[in-house]
């Protein structure tokens, strides 16, 4: 039984290389580009780790192949959080989704071929591996014609901050994410400016524990190398206790959804009740107000 | 061919002009009116039972049912779909359907759509040594019948459950059909600017239309052109025998009658023989035995025909032996020998008494396991990914358990936002039914290999494993649970 962190990332926006715009994406993601290295709150230290990952990252076989195993949990974790409350961000049945430091676009792709699914925008500061989101993309003529999935070279800091509920979504998603973030707190309020009420803010990342220290970076990077050097940081991960803690209190939010999993090998990712505090977590928190 | 596309496009991406290139490339291709691929999302190769039944289960499901669907299957459709015959009339190419089969089948709407007039279920089995006359027989205690009924099986032609799976398709739509059509070969899409398919095959018809398939699936029987196309190769071994198959009229409907079917199985040194009961009067045989004796068989008069059948059922193997050495006459031979030999009448078959006319024929057995199901865009089903010994009737049902299989693992990748033909996608299928079939395949060889044997140790030996078979209640239980699918589904 092993947690494994998921390697994900967040580098400083360099240029904005948004090429294809769906024609129903808001207004706000067909804004300028603007040069925003200082303003985000992503880590410079790991451009050159993820860059040199950007090819392997659709190689379901190699290292990338337990991220893979876990996207589709990814969506059964947004059903159960949705199917929780009886408020909906939206009256219709199509979703609009903003997927928050893409990386090659796993989950951003899946979430395109849904059918209950509007739109996907889909950022990352990366261009090299936005790139081969694209034209990872370009291998499914469906999610090409459909125009649904619209990847944008960007971070949260340099999305304007939508004006009204149409800009908004209902699923802001940072999987992977928030562990390779500097200031968290500042980026978790700054993505949930973007869930539209009644839409949910959901992320999954890796609890700060003995255990996922062994795993994550001892056991999966050093020893099994089933996940590449230097992915992770372990200093940096973050409790779901300090999750919550950062929601508590925020009227414009709901109780949050917390639920751990684990990677049993051979069987692929299992939720196990509690696992939460020991390894890696889906959390998701829905927007009232 | 992955590596290599791989390392051509990572190339481009090490530099930001590279990138901003292809971005102008992009542009211009949408721009201009290239004709789009004709891609689907699932192309069948093969319109048999397992590649209809596939499409079938895909459209009826309404989480599955907007998938773009293409068949491509070599022999008329139209044909296959209005079959007919007289009541009287039976094919000689029968299958046994295990309940589960059936339920499958009636889950997806097609099971109503056969002539059930035409299929007969059986609720007990005789099975014994010819050698030994060890005997077990299958039937339902009192106390151990299953809920689900005391049908072991279902005895349907083949071209009865295909007319009802066209049927039921036809009622579906939305299935681009291609039959009468020739598969001239199928290689990789291309890459352009706008669009990589060069991981999705693309299936080439005579007259030089193109099938992209998001999801090639190879229903395409025992040569499996898909198979050869993903490079999968198949394991096995010919049985050096030949399976007869004959439709036969019979004195009567069966010692059970109409409500308590019969079906009989005997074990030769040539191979085992079957008589499995059709409605009314009639049986189909399936009879495995040497390719010497398979063309003897076919050369025979009607009359010697049937007295050479019901010796396979009554006469010692020595006696069949002389009769297969006999050019004709096999008539007189029977009677004169079956004066000296003792039958319990009860226990086999009613006496064949009518051959119809051009049932009998003969195939090859072989079994065969492909390494595996699935590759990247590439699915096998049915007969393309495994072929078994008849002796257990299981064929059919094996391929329809790969159907019931593929179809959820292709649901779950639909509500995963998964890309159905990706290998990933396809990695359940492959799990839940290759450890089942591989087992399944090898407890029928072995069973043919045990009862090949004439004499020496092995045959008192297997006598005394078939009549302890007999006596634990228990365990006679679990075998007919397995051949009637209602247990777990390996034997």
């Amino acid at each position: 039984m092993a947690a494994l962190g998921l390697l994900r990332k967040h580098t400083p926006t360099l240029l904005r290389d948004g090429v294809r715009t769906s024609r129903t994406a808001s207004a706000i993601l067909t804004a300028p580009a603007r040069w925003t290295s200082s303003s985000s709150s992503v880590n410079a230290d790991e451009i050159s780790h993820f860059n040199a990952l950007a090819s392997t990252w659709w190689d379901a076989h190699g290292s990338s192949r337990i991220l893979h195993l876990m996207n589709p949990l990814r969506h059964d974790f947004i059903r159960s959080c949705r199917a929780s409350s009886p408020v909906s961000s939206t009256s219709e049945t199509k979703l609009r989704y903003l997927d928050v430091g893409c990386g090659g676009g796993i989950f951003a792709e899946s979430a395109a071929r849904l059918l209950d699914t509007s739109t996907v925008t889909a950022i990352d500061p990366s261009p090299m591996i936005l790139a081969v989101a694209k034209r990872h993309a370009q291998k499914d003529p469906t999610l090409m014609s459909t125009q649904k999935l619209t990847y944008l070279n960007a971070s949260i800091e340099t999305l304007p901050i939508p004006t009204s509920p149409i800009e908004q979504f209902d699923i802001v998603s940072l999987f992977e994410v928030i562990e390779h973030v500097d200031q968290p707190a500042a980026f978790l309020d700054r993505c949930g400016a973007f869930v539209k009420p009644g839409g949910w803010l959901v992320m999954s990342t890796i609890a700060r524990t003995w255990t996922s220290w062994f795993t994550t970076n001892l056991v999966a990077e050093d020893i099994l190398g089933v996940v590449p050097k230097g992915t992770h940081d372990w200093r940096k991960y973050i409790n779901e206790d300090e999750l919550r803690g950062h929601f508590r209190g925020k009227s414009e939010w709901g109780a949050p959804r917390v639920v751990g999993v684990v990677y049993v090998p051979g069987l692929g990712w299992k939720e196990v009740s509690g696992s939460e505090k020991i390894g890696n977590y889906f959390f998701g928190v829905q927007r009232i107000a | 061919m992955d590596g290599l596309i791989r390392s051509r496009t990572a190339a481009a991406y090490v530099c930001r002009s590279c990138t901003r290139r292809s971005q102008r490339r992009l542009q211009r291709d949408y721009s201009s009116a290239a004709p789009r691929p004709d891609t689907y999302d699932v192309v069948c190769v093969g319109g048999g039972p397992a590649g209809l039944s596939l499409l079938t289960a895909l459209r009826a499901n309404p989480v599955t049912s907007h998938l773009r669907i293409a068949l491509v299957e070599a022999q008329d459709l139209s044909k296959t779909k209005s079959w007919k015959l007289p009541p009287n009339k039976f094919s000689n190419r029968c299958s046994s359907l295990t309940p589960s089969s059936a339920l499958f089948l009636d889950k997806i709407g097609a099971w109503h759509h056969l002539e059930r007039s035409r299929v007969q279920g059986y609720q007990e089995m005789q099975v014994w040594d010819g050698v030994s006359g060890a005997r077990i027989e299958f039937d339902w205690a009192a106390d151990s019948s299953p809920a689900a009924g005391t049908t072991i099986a279902y005895m349907t032609e083949n071209l009865n459950l295909t007319s009802g799976l066209l049927k039921r398709l036809a009622e579906l739509g939305q299935v681009s059909v291609f039959d009468n059509a020739k598969v001239e070969k199928i290689s990789y899409g291309e890459e352009t600017e706008a669009l990589d398919l060069s991981q999705w095959p693309v299936v080439h018809l005579a007259g030089g239309k193109q099938l992209h398939a998001r999801l090639l699936v190879g229903a395409d029987g025992a040569n499996s052109p898909v198979r050869s196309f993903a490079g999968i190769e198949a394991q096995g071994w010919d049985y050096g025998r030949h399976g007869v198959v004959a439709t036969l009229e019979m004195e009567g409907e069966g010692w059970g009658g109409d409500q308590a079917k019969i079906a009989y199985q005997r074990f030769l040194p040539t191979g085992p023989v079957a008589m499995l009961p059709l409605p009314g009067n009639y049986s189909t045989l399936v009879w495995s035995t040497t390719p010497e004796n398979a063309a003897l068989l076919k050369s025979l008069s009607a009359k010697d025909f049937l007295a050479t059948v019901n010796a396979a059922f009554r006469l010692s193997p020595t006696d069949l032996e002389f009769m297969h050495t006999q050019g004709s006459g096999q008539t007189d031979e029977y009677a004169w020998r079956m004066e000296h030999t003792p039958v319990d009448h009860q226990a086999i078959p009613q006496t064949a008494i009518g051959v119809q006319e051009g049932t009998i024929a003969s195939f090859p057995l072989k079994m065969r396991h492909a390494d595996t199901y699935i590759g990247e865009r590439v699915a096998l089903i049915g007969d393309a990914a495994h072929t078994i010994h008849p002796l257990a009737g299981q064929g059919l049902n094996q391929g329809q358990g790969d159907v019931q299989s593929l179809s959820k693992t292709i649901e779950y990748a639909v509500t995963h936002g998964q890309d159905i033909g990706v290998r990933m996608s396809l990695e359940p299928y492959l799990s839940e039914r290759y450890a089942a079939n591989h087992l399944l395949l090898g407890v029928c060889d072995k069973i043919h290999k045990l009862y090949s044997v004439g004499s020496g140790p092995l045959v008192p030996l297997r006598s005394l494993g078939l009549n302890a078979v007999n006596a634990m209640g228990p365990l006679k239980t679990f075998i007919m649970n397995q051949a009637a699918g209602n247990g777990i589904k390996v034997f």
